[in-house]
Order: C-alpha cells, then structure tokens, then sequence
C-alpha cells in the first residue's frame, strides 16, 4: 500500500474506531451489545459454573471413594448428583457453546456483529439470572434432588414436598428463555449476514455446526418448558398431568422430557464438532475431506436425534413395536456420526498434522467419541440396554460421549482461539502436559465405570457396602477425578498466567484458514475495516483476496462507516442485499432479564399477583426496547 | 393521515420477519407439545372426558375461531397495503382486524371463567390439560391484540421501511395464532365430535 | 450381582451379546486407534500414499468406513439383539406355572405369591428350571426390579403391571437392587432371588402362607402387645394379630428373612435391636420413625420379634 493509501485506511479505521466504541468501566459491559464482549462474558460464567460442576463431581467421588463412606449423607449426595447434572448441561456446556458461537461466528462469516445484537446480550443476562436462581435453591438449602431428568412421582410434590423441584422448574423454564434466544439470533446471522461472496457451500462447517444446532434448539426446548410448566401446574396448584389417581400419567414426564433430552445431547456435541472442522483443517494444512458430506452429515445429526427419544425408555414396558423402531433410528444415527468420524481422520492422515495443544485436544476428543459412541450403539441393542440401563455402563457412556465429544473439543477450541481473543500466546509446553493429565485422568476416572456398571452398581447411588466388590474400581475412578481436576486446573492456570505474561501472537499465529484470522488479535469491536471479499470456504488462505481488501480499505469501498453497519446478503448466494444499521449499547437487555428472573421468584414463592405485576413491568421494558427505530419517520 | 412513499428495497425476507418466523416455529414446537399431550393423556384414559364432567361445546368455541381466522386476511392485506406505501389503508386494515380479535378475546375470557369453574384440574387429567391448552392459546391472542395497539400507535407516527417489516410481522405472528386456534378449538371439542 | 455372571437362558443370551459386542468394538477402536498412530508417525511427511493423492479416493475412504461398513455390522446388530435375543429376555405371552406380584415401595420390595396368603419383603423364592413371570408394579414413585444374573430390568411404574421371566438353572441365592432412583434410600433397596429345588420351594411358600407363632413366653406376649399399642401396627401387618399396616414389610415371617431394611443390614438379634432403636441411623431418610421406647418394652417387643420364624 502506498503513504496515502496508508494514510486513507487509517482515516475510515479511526472513523470506525469512533463510531463501535462502547461505554467504559462496568457501564459498558452491563449495557454491552459487542458479540465479542457477549461471548466473554458468556466464556467466563461458564467457566465458573464447570468449577461449580466439577466441585460437585469431587464430593461425589470423594464420598464414593470407599464403602460406607459419611461424608455425604442420602439427601446431601442427591442434591450434589442432581446439581452437577444440571450445572454440566444447562449452565456449563450449552453457555459455553454459545459463547464460542457468539464470539467467532461473525468473525466467521465476515459480519461485524450478530443480527439482533440485543438479544444476544439478553440472552447472557437470562442465562446469568438462570444459574443463579438454581444455585440461589442450593445456598437456602432446597436444592433440587431428583435427579436432572427429574422423573414423576419422585418430582412431584407428595414426594418432594420442599422448594427444589420448583427451582429446577423454574430455573429451567427461565435458561431455556436464553437458550432459544441465542439460537434463533444464530439463524438469521447464518442466513443473512455473511459477507458478500460468502454462499452457503462457501460457509465455514462451524458455521453449519451452529446452524444445524439452532434448529435442533428451536424445536427442542419448547417440549421441556411443557413438561416443566406441567410440573410446576401440578405443584403449585395441585393440576393432575402426572397424577395416575385423576387420569394423568407419569409415563408423559418421561416422553416429554427425552423429546428434548434426546436431541439436548446433540446440542452438546454438535458445536464442538463445529470446533473440531476448525481446527483439524489449521493444524493439518490441508482442506477437510468430504466438506459436503461433512455438512450434510451436521444437519443429518440435529434431524434424526428427534427421533430417538424412547431409547431412554426401554426399561418402562413399551409394547415391542415401539422400542423396535426406535432401536432402529437410534442405529441409523450411528451414520452421520461416522461420516464425520472418518471424515477427520482421514484428513488428518493425509495432511501434515502438526500435534499442538488444540489438535491433540482434537485426537483425544476423537478416540474419546469414539470409545464413548461404541457403547451407545450397545446400547440400541434392547435387552442389552435391559441390562445396562440405570447402572454406572450409562454413566461411562454419557460422560465419554459428553466429556469427550464435548468438552475436549472446547478445550482444545479455547487453546486455539486464545491468541486470538486475548493477543497473546499461550504456553505450549503446560498446554500438552495438561492434555495428557486431562486425557488420562478422563480415562481412568471413567473406563472403570463400565466395569462396575456391568458388576452391577446402579447409578445415583450414594454409597455401596464393602461386600459388593465394587471398592477397588471406584477407588481408581477417584484417583482419576483428581487427576482430572489437576488437568483442568492446569488449563486453567496456564490461560490465566497467558492472558497477562504471554508472548504476543500476532493475528494468525496457527496458518488459521477461517476469516477471523485476518484481522487483528483482539479483533476491533467492528471485527473489520472493510466487509471482507470471499470466494472459496477457506477465506484466510485466499491472498488475492486479502490484498483485494486492503486496497478496498485504502480507497474507502465496503467500508461501512456511517454507523453501526453491517451488510445483510441473500439466503444462498450472499449477494449483497442491504445495509444495516445496528443498535448500539443498551440498558434494555438486562433490565428485562432482571423483570423475568422478579417473575419467576415470585412464581416460586407463589406470589401471584407481584408474579404479573413484574411480568408487566416486562412488558413496558420491551416496549421501550423498541421505542427508538433505526429510521426516522 | 396521509400516505406516505417508502424507498428501501431487498430481495430477501427481513432480518425482523426471520426473527419473527424463528418464534413462530418455537411456538409450534410448543402448541404441537400441548396438543400431543391433550391426546396422548386422551387415548392413555378409558373415559374422555372422566365421568361427571360434561361433554365440551361445539357451535360457539368453533364460530369464535371461525371469527378469528376471518381477522387473519385484513392483517395479511395490511402488510400488502403498508408493503406499497399506503400507510391508510394498512391502519384501517389492523384496526377491523384488531376490533375482531379483541371480540373474540374479551367473549372466550367469559367462556374460560366458565369453563374455570366448573371444571376441577386437581381432579382430572381432562380438566388439567384442556384449561392449559386454552390459557396458552388466549395468552397468545391477548399477546396479538397489545402487538395490534403497537402497530396502530406507530403507523399513526409515520411508515417508515422498518414500520413496513413490523406489521408484516404481526400480520404472520397472526396468521400462525389464527392457525392455531383452528387446531386447538378442534381438540377442545373433539370428544363431542 | 453381576450381568456378567448369567444363572439363565436370558440372561446368558445377553451376555453372550455383550461378549460380542465388546469384540467387535474392540476391533473398531484397534483400527480407528491404528488409523491415528499412523498420522502420528508420519506426521513430517507431507500427503499420503493412494488416498492422499485424490479428493476422490479420500472420499470414498469416508463413504466406506463411514456409511457401508457400519450399515452392514448396525444391521446385523439390530436383527440380532431386537429379535434373536429379545425373544429369550421378554416375557412370555402365554402364563407361566408360577407368577409372583412384586410392589416397589420406598424403599422396599413387598413379594407376594397370588393364589395363596402368603406375603413377604425383599426376598423371592422361586423354583429352579421353572419358568416365573414376575409382575412389577408400585403405588408410590418409580422403581426399577433387577436381578441381574436373571434377567433384565423392569420399571414399577404406577398404574402399570410390567412382566418380566425369571428362570433360574440351579439352586442358588441371587442379587437384585433397584435400578431407578427413587428417592432417598434408593442406594439401600436390595433383594434376594433364593432359587431352590420345587419341593424345597413349596414347603417354603406354605411356611409363609401360615400366620404367624403366636408368642410363646411371657417376654414374647409383652412384646406383642409393644407391637401392638405402639406406632408398628400403623404401618406392619403381622397375620394372625390385629396389625394391618401396609406402609411398611409384612413382619409375619421375619426371621425367615436374612437381612433387614432391604439387605441393608443382616438379620441378627444385634442389628434387629439397632434397627428398632435408630433406623435413621442404619438407613438414613427411610420411613421408620424412632419409637423411644423404654428398654423394657424395647427388649420385650425384640424378643416377640426374633420369634417370628
């Protein structure tokens, strides 16, 4: 570029400067519509609910370590068991996911923020609301207790007569709030942000990840918020959904609930898939294999996973026919998941892998999905499941699947994104040791579980006599939870000591192949001076049109200066369609998500009138929400 | 009130009728979740409804639904009119569609009391699934009707492009209320069919 | 209590899947295992022979390993497992010579034995090579009847009577615990299958058919009538005396029984008396309530206890 072509970018990079800056100081992050700032702020709550989990995992092995151990009693294990349940899924896994996609899918796509950028920080401030009123439930002492997937009669209030079921019903309802919320901002922003050029098969498979993963959320809460507003109907005001005595049935919770259960763990697993495309691709050099298959095997993932519920069910007494089909879906699902499986391996096979930390949290996630999907097919075998079903073989499956296909990708995505977001380089040497503790320790914490499941040892368990021979293995299991907290501690201690000691990284210190890493680390709260030009799915790679944009920059094209703008583009082929305007800062978002957490308190102390009064204090927030409009009349 | 010429074109749907389409596939899965249960509670029981309670009834429910799909044309043509530019027509088009929604709202509350009186919930599943069913029906129109009294106070302020997206999507979030509450009065009167 | 462990048809028949299986499975992740070994080992040559030389070839790599070869092992998988052994673990349409209803309560398992009187708890007696349809059901939350070296599991759900085979080969005593949580003491709600030879079997179900010894000492009488006065006739029923309680185990032939408080502790004069005088402590959040009573009645209703055999 030419002195005054220098002199010209630095002018619309200064002007843009001006116009995205954000409030200082708290101020700024509560009124904050940056997704970046958003997804940080997702990253980190979450982050503080994994350790809420994860303490909750330690008091369970702990107590575990041995037979007739005392250090929790019936009613305390239950509590800690159903809260780190609850914890891992909705306020650790799902959060956690959103942030990465909060965070990088603009980059991503080339956009410079997410289609309704308040919603997208509504959606935090309902998710922060969420976790605190379950965890409000723990602190005065009525936690919830009946497991994460809560099975009538137990949940009902003969048999749980305290406050904790109305928390987790509540608390749910209200997360679930923020989770459709995110997810239908992840639709239009995939649909209609892209950059221009940027036509569906030119999108990154995150991007496709995120998207098949918004319709599977779309359409899979709303079944649990029924099942939890008939709960809670039954509860409160003694409704007879699940009451057998008055015609209702217990069965329904069960039906209800895996609808969303079932396709709830491909929600997990779907965006750390996403997560795994990225990385694989960076750290091999090589493009993925298969791309569309890969694509088309995501969607296949979200769609078939509404199809399986029942598998949950096989132990209730359904007649044949019923369990027979399912136990068919539940094989047929085995498909897209090996397409993918192979699609991995073999790109890396047939790349020049270079085994940093974020890929080898990438090989580990694979054996780990692996070992973790075997054991699911088994358990499409019914009279195996008959066997299997309720005893620790289970709890090995899921948090193979769970840990392995979920949580050793965000691992391995937070140590590649990290130089990114923060500008500085983590340490790789601390980085492989903590994979190696973290994969060991996953290993040995939970390979013995199917051992003592198929030895017999139920799940939910609170402790177990020293007779049943099961003393040696959950022993070992223990050992391993320690080892793999030490892993995660590491992790954790490594970021940390990074994020303020790291060498500097440079905006693509990794060969990254997606647009993000043509832009600086951190990225500019406007992502980009000039509204990238994209021709092929590997944008990073494209010189051409990297230097295509710098002399764009430099002659003021593409721009988008005048305000907070970003262009919207057509559905398929991302031709340019128009620009928009977008909001800025907001009071908006977390003063209506402070009105929904003041309904749902008063629905627990059954408040009802304070209950509407609050939800029509909601109501005057949206309206003020939409008071001003981007045009004038 | 004077018609006023809108500029901005585009070729695809809007950001906003997106969003809107997003909540109605959410609201879906949600009234396909009532309903599935209303009929999987149903042909889980002997007796529909239980013995004592009294047969559902047909005429008035299905004429105050057939009043309410009938609102659904004038908001779909008030989206076409603000579409165009003619902020008039699409005013008075939401008003005759708001004075029928509201109608049908204000007479089905009197129905529900009705109906909340004499059917007991803490006794039977029937009561229990029918009453939810209706108040989350009742909630989505009386949630339409306040959207109504949003658009009629912006447009008297003005169309603007944006204004434009906003009635289009009132006028799906009634045509997906209006579809609906088809669904649903076919399942509240269905033991008398 | 082991699947591993199989004592039946049924249960054999799924062990022998598992074996299967976990061959097969093995095999997948040696080759998967294989696969990135061998990524690992080359890692510094660039490409890879035949299917790094074409997009084609790699692609038809992932078509293979990814589609066709799990169709055809998932196909083989499901015919086998639904069908093949699905048949020996399912219940029988037709009725077996021997049905027993089985009722889940929290937190124990109340056994009774249709056709006859004769009720028990958290032990079932069944005759060996004799094919028996356990009937499972609940009136309070959901449970989960399992004996694993048997057969399968079966759910209690309310309002549901579900049916699951048990036939045992040979004499033996089998473990069993319930498999849905279920509340507080659902760790602690084990039984015992004692499976013995016909004839042993029907002298035993006469036994429990009997009511029960009337007291024989005075000690005994005194502790009857402890029984009696106090709380443990609401909620025991002891045939043969006034006692009808149905929250708690039938008490008729408790020292038939080799545990107490569903195989929490074994069922001993020591245990019995810690029982009585703490059960929160021996089984923390179950249904008995302290009695305090005074040490005489306490050694008097032990005594009235330890004499029904």
């Amino acid at each position: 570029m030419t002195t005054l072509g220098r002199t010209a970018a630095r002018a619309h990079v200064e002007r843009l400067d001006r116009v995205w800056r954000e409030p200082r100081g708290v101020l700024g992050w509560l009124t904050t519509t940056d997704h970046k700032r958003i997804g940080l702020l997702y990253f980190v709550t979450a982050l503080a609910f994994f350790a809420a989990g994860g303490v909750e995992a330690l008091l369970m092995r702990t107590q575990l370590i041995g037979p007739d151990r005392e250090l929790l009693g019936p009613d305390a294990y239950n509590a800690v068991m159903t809260m780190h349940g609850v914890t891992m899924i909705f306020l650790f896994v799902i959060p956690m996911s959103t942030a990465f996609g909060t965070y990088l899918v603009p980059l991503m796509i080339g956009a410079r923020d997410m289609a309704f950028p308040r919603l997208n920080a509504l959606g935090y401030w309902i998710f922060l609301a969420s976790g605190l009123f379950l965890y409000a439930g723990l602190l005065v002492g009525e936690a919830p207790d009946a497991g994460w997937f809560n099975y009538v009669p137990l949940a009902s209030k003969t048999y749980s007569p305290g406050l904790g079921i109305d928390f987790y019903a509540l608390g749910l309802i209200l997360n679930s709030i923020a989770t459709t919320a995110a997810a239908a901002n992840f639709i239009v922003t995939i649909f209609k942000l892209r950059a221009p050029g940027m036509s569906l098969n030119r999108m990154p498979l995150f991007c496709y990840a995120f998207l098949a993963v918004s319709f599977a959320i779309v359409f899979a809460l709303p079944p649990l918020t029924t099942a939890l507003i008939f709960l809670e109907l039954d509860r409160q005001l003694g409704f007879s959904f699940y009451d057998i005595a008055a015609g209702g049935e217990p069965l329904m919770w069960q039906h209800l609930f895996w609808i969303f259960g079932h396709p709830e763990v491909y929600i997990i697993i779907l965006p750390a898939f996403g997560i795994a495309t990225s990385i694989i691709p960076t750290f091999v050099r090589r493009r993925m294999v298969a791309f569309p298959l890969v694509a088309l095997a995501e969607i296949l993932v979200a769609f078939i996973g509404f199809g399986v519920w029942v598998h949950h069910m096989f132990a209730v007494g359904l007649p044949q026919v019923t369990t027979i089909y399912f136990a068919a879906a539940s094989l047929i699902i085995v498909i897209p998941s090996g397409i993918q499986l192979f699609a991995w391996i073999t790109t890396i096979l047939t790349g020049t892998p270079v085994f940093k930390t974020p890929l080898l949290f990438i090989v580990g996630f694979i054996v780990t999905f692996i070992m973790g999907g075997l054991t699911g097919i088994m358990f499409a075998a019914i009279p195996f499941d008959q066997q299997a079903h309720d005893t620790y073989f289970v709890v090995a499956h899921f948090h193979y699947v769970i840990f392995g296909a979920a949580v050793f990708p965000i691992l391995g995505g937070i140590f590649y994104w990290f130089p990114k977001v923060t500008g500085r380089m983590y340490r790789e040497r601390a980085g492989q040791v903590s994979f190696w503790l973290t994969f060991v320790g996953t290993m040995v914490t939970f390979f013995p579980m199917h051992v003592v499941g198929l030895l017999g040892m139920p799940r939910r368990n609170y402790t177990y006599g020293a007779d049943r021979g099961w003393t040696g293995l959950n022993l070992t299991e223990t050992i391993g939870s320690y080892l793999l907290g030490a892993g995660l501690l590491l992790i954790v201690a490594n970021l940390a000591w990074s994020r303020f000691r790291g060498a500097p990284a440079g905006d693509d210190p990794f060969g990254g192949d997606t647009l993000e890493w043509t832009t600086t680390s951190p990225p500019p709260p406007y992502n980009y001076p000039v509204i990238p030009k994209v021709t092929s799915p590997y944008p990073a790679w494209d010189a051409e049109d990297r230097e295509e944009d710098a002399r764009r920059l430099a002659a003021g094209r593409q721009v988008l200066e005048r305000g907070h703008e970003t262009p919207a583009t057509t559905v398929l082929d991302a031709d340019y369609d128009e620009t928009l305007e977008m909001p800025a800062a907001s009071p908006w978002p977390p003063l209506l998500a402070l009105a929904l957490a003041a309904v749902v308190v008063m629905l627990l102390l059954g408040h009802w009138t304070t209950a509407v009064v609050f939800a029509g204090a909601a109501l005057a927030v949206i309206a003020a929400w939409h008071w001003k409009e981007p045009e004038a009349a | 009130m004077s018609d006023v010429g809108v500029t901005r074109t585009r070729r695809s749907l809007s950001n906003g009728a997106w969003g809107a389409l997003l909540l109605i596939a959410a609201e879906t899965a949600l009234f396909g979740t009532l309903l599935g249960s209303y009929y999987y509670l149903r042909f889980n029981s002997a007796t529909w409804p239980p013995d004592g309670v009294e047969l559902p009834a047909v005429a008035l429910p299905v004429a105050l639904t057939g009043a309410l799909v009938l609102s659904a044309p004038p908001m779909l043509l008030a989206a076409d009119a603000a579409r165009r530019g003619r902020r008039t027509a699409a005013w008075l088009w939401i008003g005759v569609a708001t004075v029928l929604q509201a109608g049908y709202l204000a007479w089905q509350i009197v129905l529900y009391a009705d109906d909340a009186a004499t059917l007991v919930p803490t006794e039977s599943a029937y009561a229990s699934i029918y009453l939810t069913l209706l108040l989350v029906h009742h909630a989505h129109v009386a949630i339409g009707v306040l959207l109504d009294v949003w658009v009629l106070t912006r447009l008297a302020g003005g169309l603007t492009s944006y204004r434009q997206t906003t009635v289009r999507v009132v006028a799906l979030y009634w045509a997906f209320v209006a579809a609906v509450g088809v669904l649903v009065v076919l399942t509240q009167v269905s033991p008398s069919l | 209590m082991t699947a591993l462990d199989p004592h039946s048809d049924a249960a054999r028949a799924i062990t022998t899947l598992w074996w299967w299986m976990f061959a097969v499975a093995c095999v997948v992740l040696a080759g998967a295992l294989l696969l990135l070994g061998i990524a690992w080992l080359r890692r510094r040559s660039p490409g890879f022979p035949l299917i790094g030389k074409s997009e084609g070839l790699a692609s038809g790599m992932v078509v293979t390993f990814g589609i066709v070869i799990p169709a055809v092992a998932l196909i083989g998988l499901f015919t086998v497992a639904n069908f093949v052994v699905a048949d020996e673990t399912d219940a029988p349409a037709a009725s077996t010579p021997l049905t027993v209803e089985v009722v889940g309560n929290q937190w124990w398992w109340e056994v009774r034995y249709p056709g006859t009187p004769a009720v028990t708890a958290n032990e079932i007696h069944i005759p060996t090579g004799t094919p028996v349809t356990i009937v499972a059901t609940t009136d309070d939350v959901i449970h989960s009847f399992w004996v694993p070296q048997l057969n399968r599991k079966v759910d209690t759900i309310p309002g549901q009577r579900n049916r699951v085979l048990l036939e045992a080969d040979e004499p033996g005593r089998y473990r069993g615990q319930c498999a849905e949580f279920c509340g507080a003491a659902h760790a602690e709600m084990g039984m015992y299958v004692y499976a013995e030879p016909p004839g042993e079997f029907r002298a035993w179900l006469n036994d429990m058919a009997a009511p029960a010894r009337a007291p024989a000492t005075p000690e005994q009488r005194r502790g009857r009538d402890v029984f009696l006065d106090n709380a443990c006739a609401g909620c025991h029923t002891i045939r043969g005396t006034p006692a009808r309680g149905v929250i708690g185990p039938d008490l008729t032939h408790l020292q038939s029984r080799a545990t107490l408080a569903a195989l929490t502790v074994p069922n001993d004069a020591r245990h019995l008396s810690g029982w009585i005088r703490d059960p929160q402590h021996v089984k923390p959040g179950n249904r008995m309530p302290r009695l305090d009573l005074g040490d005489r009645q306490h050694d008097d209703v032990l005594a009235y206890l330890e004499s029904l055999r």
